[in-house]
């Protein structure tokens, strides 16, 4: 019965089926122990198909206008003959637990086009702009044919070193006059980008972009250390300009990188943090006792104040995981 | 001490000390500031308009209902478009198939509004359009069928809503972008003010706002920031002020708070006349004056028991004449079903009719002026009122506040607090949530067969298209796109592609082939049920019931909150998407004026559980049915549908035979809708086994 649910999956995902590939992403990110060799099957029998797209991160500040892009961006690039997949995750509630997940109404056009797949994922508590299951589905999403994959993700100022680790490309989509708070959220996300694209260069908002635009290539320019500063395009998603600069950039940054090996050895240090993390999480989260998760809360406030070093918290951790 | 929902306090008794520093209480009606009345003679001379907004179906049947309403003593006329038209489709667009006739007559040309008119002078009756989107073909349309009536477009009198900037904060019946949409609304004034002199330019709404849950200082505060937008806009067009300012009016919904709406309407005027003066120091008073049209709250109406729906029109239509409304319309007591049917149209009507002619209280000006209790809470309103318009000012103006979502947020915060407050009983609704009665009679309500109406419109836009001089049409829409990419004016462009007989959704086209068609994103409040509900035991049993849910199943219960058709009045899906996501459920919402076969894509890529489909306009009868057949072709049969909304009993049966798993009418409590969501799904759970 199992094996013949993630194989008719597997099958309904590899020839393309909407419903196939929708359901079998709910499978990878259930909760429920009964799930888990399932979903296990189902990425054996569509590993040998993954691999194939082209992964893109989108991240940014909230009101930057990431869906807008992605919508713009993504409509050309369907037209263009790519299949175009967009892995978006969205807050939930600490409280509830629920979730809004809007992205569509941002992505209408995209949502409408017939060489798309949007799927909104709740981050269910997951750290880092993304969920426990991204980097998972994205393999499924290349299983079923789409060669270019966007992964959206709130920056929220910390969130953006996960997903710079299972993207071939971050995009950091940043807005003139965002406010100095958000500088210090920026200077990391900054460091961490692959690219930049300042949104809406447009209207009223034209100069202040210019104007952002060209102290970010400064300021840039300074971090580069000899080598290719990060690239910095001024884009309006939503008349529409410079969305081919953008694209042509990071194809251009892909290129490169599949020239020198970066590409490849992005992508094999993501499959090992993933293992790591994968590995971490079943050892800490599905096998310890509930007292060791509380324990490790404590241990973790201890290292965070300064007051027991990593190496301690990490003994006692051990220690009390092996019932010691 | 009470409080009301506006936070305004009110004390048990009121005293001389509580008028001490109103400033206004020597003033006299038809003078600065206004309070008492904009005229001097107020009802003592004329009462005020009857005018009842109305419109369905085909041209002729709206023609014979306006005709039926002319003769039963109506005053002025107020037309009610369908939602294809308010878009700016023709009937024979794919997006509207469920719309057409619907919630409105559908006009889709000069002709058909010809047919509208048909026996009805344009020169004596004032007619009032809701029209804001697509007000350009529509206004044009009537301008020229006056024209073909005889009626030169200087004696034309009545009023164009035009007020778009309502529409990108609540009403959602937008066509192009704000920046277009603006410029659409300064062409509008400016060809008004130069060839139809006595025409209202804009109708600054705060009724919609009301309806969409704005308590009454944000409706106060927001409208007249509309309206000072508004200004602004047609005096750097160049137009002096005292030529448009006395052809703006206005237009507030008036609910069941009695005392506040009287307050409202006379803190309008205050305000209006005071920030007018203030800013732009005209030299003719009329310029000051804020006339209004008032319709009473068709939230305000309860399914249940609907007669008693008569009772809180007139109580309401009370507080408007008392607040000294220009017009008014009374909702029909069968309006939370459906459109009105004749009968109910006959007594919304009559109960004007009787307040004007048998009550007395036409005979006395401003009777409550001088109350300790009145003027004191006009004072509190306006003070109130101010404070958010000078938030708004602070802010760069209304389209700024609105861009920047503060608008949005305080109205849907303010609707969810009240939804609440209803869930819980804090606010009684008589045979809602109190006082509540078993017997239930069913009503015959009006039925519009969408798809009938449809095939008549089609007939003549085929007539219309085979019968017009094809290159003259061309060439008007492209020279009304030249004048879109350049600065001619919009209105006058359209009115001569009316005139070659351009259809209302060809020249909206047109324009949307400059300007683009502007699509809203959503976004909804969280935790504002939480907050309400706090140590509720009903509520913590819900919530844990979905914990429930979703340690057995391996994730939450998700459903997909959709708007189908073009009917684009958000407020219940947001309240009920952001009542269930507070509540632990993944939440989808979906795009607004979506077809059945995007809702369908949407509902099997996220794998939701559930469809809930918000109707308020009628298009469920068509589009749901297509919906399920869409969810089966996708192999998601397993997808319920569940509908929310303005749901009349008589389409039951069919919902249920498309496959409809529960229907959730006006005034559900959120509570409850989940409850039987709940069950549902766990009806389903129990059932099945892995994946």
């Amino acid at each position: 019965m199992a094996e013949r649910l993630a194989a008719s999956l597997a099958r309904g995902v590899a020839s393309g089926d909407r419903r196939a590939l929708a359901r079998a992403i709910t499978l990878l990110e259930s909760e429920r122990p009964e799930h888990a060799p399932l979903a296990e099957e189902l990425l054996a029998l569509l590993l040998p198909r993954a691999g194939g797209s082209r992964r893109i991160g989108i991240t940014g500040p909230p009101g930057a206008g990431k869906s807008t892009l992605i919508d713009a961006l993504g409509t050309r690039l369907v037209t263009s003959g790519e299949r175009v997949a967009v892995l978006a995750v969205d807050p939930s509630s600490p409280l509830g637990g629920g979730s809004i997940l809007g992205d569509k109404t941002r992505m209408a056009r995209l949502a409408a086009a017939p060489e798309s797949f949007i799927r909104p994922t709740p981050s269910r508590g997951a750290q880092g702009g993304i969920a426990r299951d991204t980097a998972e589905t994205v393999l499924l999403c290349e299983a079923a044919g789409y060669s270019v994959v966007f992964v959206e993700t709130l920056g929220t100022g910390q969130g953006e070193h996960a997903v710079a680790g299972l993207v071939d490309a971050l995009v950091l989509v940043l807005i003139p006059g965002a406010g100095d708070e958000l500088q210090g959220m920026k200077r990391g996300a900054v460091e961490l980008a692959d690219l930049i694209a300042v949104n809406k260069a447009d209207g009223a908002t034209l100069p202040a972009a210019e104007h952002a635009a060209s102290e970010l290539e400064s300021a840039l320019g300074l971090f580069a250390r000899g080598g290719e500063p990060t690239p910095v395009l001024q884009v309006s998603a939503r008349e529409e300009r410079g969305l081919e600069e953008l694209w042509s950039a990071t194809e251009a940054f892909l290129a490169s990188g599949r020239k020198s090996g970066a590409f490849a050895e992005r992508r094999a240090n993501g499959l090992k943090r993933a293992l790591a993390e994968a590995v971490e999480r079943t050892l800490l989260h599905e096998l310890a006792p509930p007292a060791v998760a509380a324990e490790r809360v404590r241990l973790e406030a201890e290292v965070l104040a300064g007051r027991l070093s990593p190496r301690a918290a990490a003994r006692r951790t051990v220690a009390l995981l092996l019932g010691r | 001490m009470h409080e009301l929902p506006e936070g305004v306090r009110l004390a048990p008794l009121y005293l001389p000390e509580d008028v001490g520093e109103v400033p206004w209480l020597a003033s006299v009606p038809g003078a600065f500031p206004y309070v008492r009345g904009v005229r001097a003679t107020m009802y003592t001379k004329r009462p005020w308009t009857l005018r009842q907004y109305a419109g369905f179906s085909t041209a002729e049947e709206t023609n014979a209902f306006f005709r039926e309403a002319l003769a039963g003593g109506q005053t002025g006329l107020s037309v009610a478009f369908d939602l294809a038209t308010h878009r700016g489709y023709d009937s024979d667009h794919p997006r509207v198939q469920g719309d057409v006739g619907k919630a409105g007559v559908a006009i889709d040309s000069v002709e058909d509004m010809k047919r509208l008119f048909e026996g009805i002078p344009l020169e004596r009756a004032s007619v009032s359009m809701t029209m804001n989107g697509a007000v350009l073909p529509v206004l044009a349309a009537f301008i020229v069928a006056g024209e073909e009536q005889g009626v030169p477009a200087r004696a034309l009198t009545g009023t164009i809503q035009n007020d778009i900037l309502k529409e990108f904060l609540v009403r959602n019946t937008f066509v192009y972008p704000p920046a277009p949409s603006l410029r659409i609304v300064a062409d509008v004034i400016e060809h008004l003010t130069r060839t139809l002199p006595r025409f209202n330019s804009l109708s600054i709404s705060g009724y919609h706002m009301q309806e969409a849950g704005a308590t009454a200082e944000l409706e106060l505060g927001y409208t007249l920031a509309d309206g000072l937008e508004y200004l602004r806009a047609g005096v750097a067009r160049g137009l002096e002020i005292d030529a448009f300012a006395p052809r703006l009016s206005f237009f507030f919904g008036v609910g069941m708070n009695f005392f506040v709406e009287i307050a409202k309407l006379r803190a309008a005027r205050l305000l209006w006349a005071t920030l007018v003066r203030e800013r732009f120091a005209p030299n003719d008073p009329r310029s000051l004056l804020l006339r209004t049209h008032c319709q009473t709250s068709g939230v305000s109406l309860t399914v249940q028991e609907p007669l008693n729906n008569v009772a809180r029109t007139t109580i309401e239509a009370l507080a408007a004449v008392l607040g000294g409304t220009q017009s008014l319309h009374t909702n029909a007591y069968d309006e939370a079903l459906a459109l009105p049917s004749d009968g109910a149209a006959r007594v919304a009507r009559a109960t004007q009719l009787i307040l004007a002619h048998e009550t007395g209280v036409t005979d006395v000006i401003d009777p409550l002026g001088g109350s300790y209790f009145i003027e004191s809470l006009t004072a509190e309103l306006a003070a109130r009122a101010r404070a958010v318009i000078d938030e708004v000012e602070a802010l760069g103006g209304m389209a700024r506040a609105i861009e920047s979502g503060l608008a949005r947020r305080r109205i849907e915060a303010a609707a969810a607090r009240r939804q609440a407050r209803r869930d819980r009983g804090a606010e009684v609704v008589v045979g809602v949530n109190a006082f509540r009665s078993e017997r239930e009679e069913p009503l015959a309500v009006r039925f519009v067969d969408a798809a009938a109406v449809r095939d008549a419109q089609l007939a003549r836009l085929a007539t219309l298209k085979r019968t017009r001089d094809a290159a003259r049409v061309d060439a008007a829409l492209e020279a009304l796109r030249s004048a879109a990419r350049g600065d001619g004016n919009l209105l006058a462009a359209s009115i001569v592609a009316a005139r070659a007989r351009a259809a209302v959704g060809e020249i909206s086209e047109a324009l949307a082939d400059v300007f683009g068609r502007y699509e809203a994103s959503a976004t909804v409040l969280r935790g504002v049920y939480d907050q309400q509900y706090g140590g509720d035991a009903e509520w913590a049993e819900l919530k844990a019931r979905v914990a429930r849910f979703a340690g057995r199943e391996g994730r939450r219960p998700r459903i997909l909150v959709a708007k189908l058709g073009q009917d684009g009045h958000d407020r219940g899906q947001k309240v009920i998407a952001s009542g269930l996501a507070d509540l632990g459920f993944d939440v989808d919402l979906g795009p607004l004026f979506t077809t059945p076969s995007e809702v369908a894509r949407h509902a099997v890529e996220n794998d939701v559980h559930v469809v809930g489909i918000s109707s308020q306009a009628g298009a469920h009868l068509t589009l749901v049915p297509e919906l399920r057949a869409e969810l089966d072709a996708a192999g998601a049969g397993d997808i319920r549908i569940v509908c929310g909304g303005i749901v009349p009993a008589a389409d039951l049966p069919a919902l249920e035979r498309a496959g409809v798993a529960a229907v959730f009418g006006p005034g559900t409590r959120v509570a409850d809708a989940a409850r039987r969501l709940l069950e549902l799904l766990d009806g389903e759970a129990a059932g099945s086994n892995d994946g």
